[in-house]
């Protein structure tokens, strides 16, 4: 079956069984911060939670490789700070960084400067998947 | 992995983003393979043409 066919069946389902919960939302919304796509699997849309999960695991995985910067908790920059949040948003990823990245950051060369970005980038990405997997968890309209 | 992105040049690094992002957004904002697919070229070569853009901007910068 058509993949757009296949999304507009299931959300049809899920438009019939109701509007949805803000526990579902919620549930969704916690599993897909923590692994990419799994809060779009939960919801049954099997194309988008597997997008999400290869663009944005590649992309923390790619930051990690290039020997990107992860930004702690402890930052008392303003800007570090930011930093830790965007790199919170990639969920396994920032908490398996230091297992994935086992020779450690390199930011004095412009690969893992780049690696920084590509890793906040995926960050901030799997947030807008999360507002996306909660808002269809509530039963709200796609697009 | 380390061996794949670990001497990614600039363009290079910029070109896997901007296909990764582009993929992404794509899927966030449209619905149906013709509507992303559409989508998804555009925003790749509007990240292209606005990276070089700016890149050749800030070229007298560097002298």
């Amino acid at each position: 079956m058509d993949e757009t066919v296949d999304e507009t069946v299931d959300e049809t389902k899920n438009s019939a069984a109701g509007k949805g919960s803000q526990v579902m939302a919620i549930v969704a919304a916690i599993a897909g911060w923590f692994v990419p796509g799994l809060g779009h699997l939960l919801l049954r849309r099997w194309t988008k939670a597997a997008v999400y999960f290869l663009c944005i695991g590649g992309l923390a995985c790619a930051g990690l490789a290039m020997r990107g910067g992860i930004f702690g908790s402890g930052a008392e920059d303003l800007f570090d700070r930011l930093g830790y949040f965007a790199d919170l948003g990639a969920g396994v990823f920032y908490f398996l960084a230091h297992e994935l990245q086992a020779a450690g950051p390199d930011v004095a060369h412009a690969t893992g400067d780049y690696g920084t970005r590509l890793f906040a980038a995926a960050g901030m990405l799997n947030l807008l998947t999360v507002l996306e997997a909660y808002d269809i968890g509530r039963g709200g309209e796609t697009k | 992995m380390n061996y794949l992105f670990g001497s990614l040049t600039h363009f290079a690094a910029l070109v896997f983003f901007a296909v990764v992002v582009s993929l992404t957004f794509a899927f966030l904002s449209k619905r149906g393979a013709v509507e992303r697919a559409k989508y998804a070229l555009w925003a790749f070569l509007a990240f292209l043409l606005v990276a070089i853009g700016i890149g050749w901007m800030m070229y007298p910068f560097s002298q």
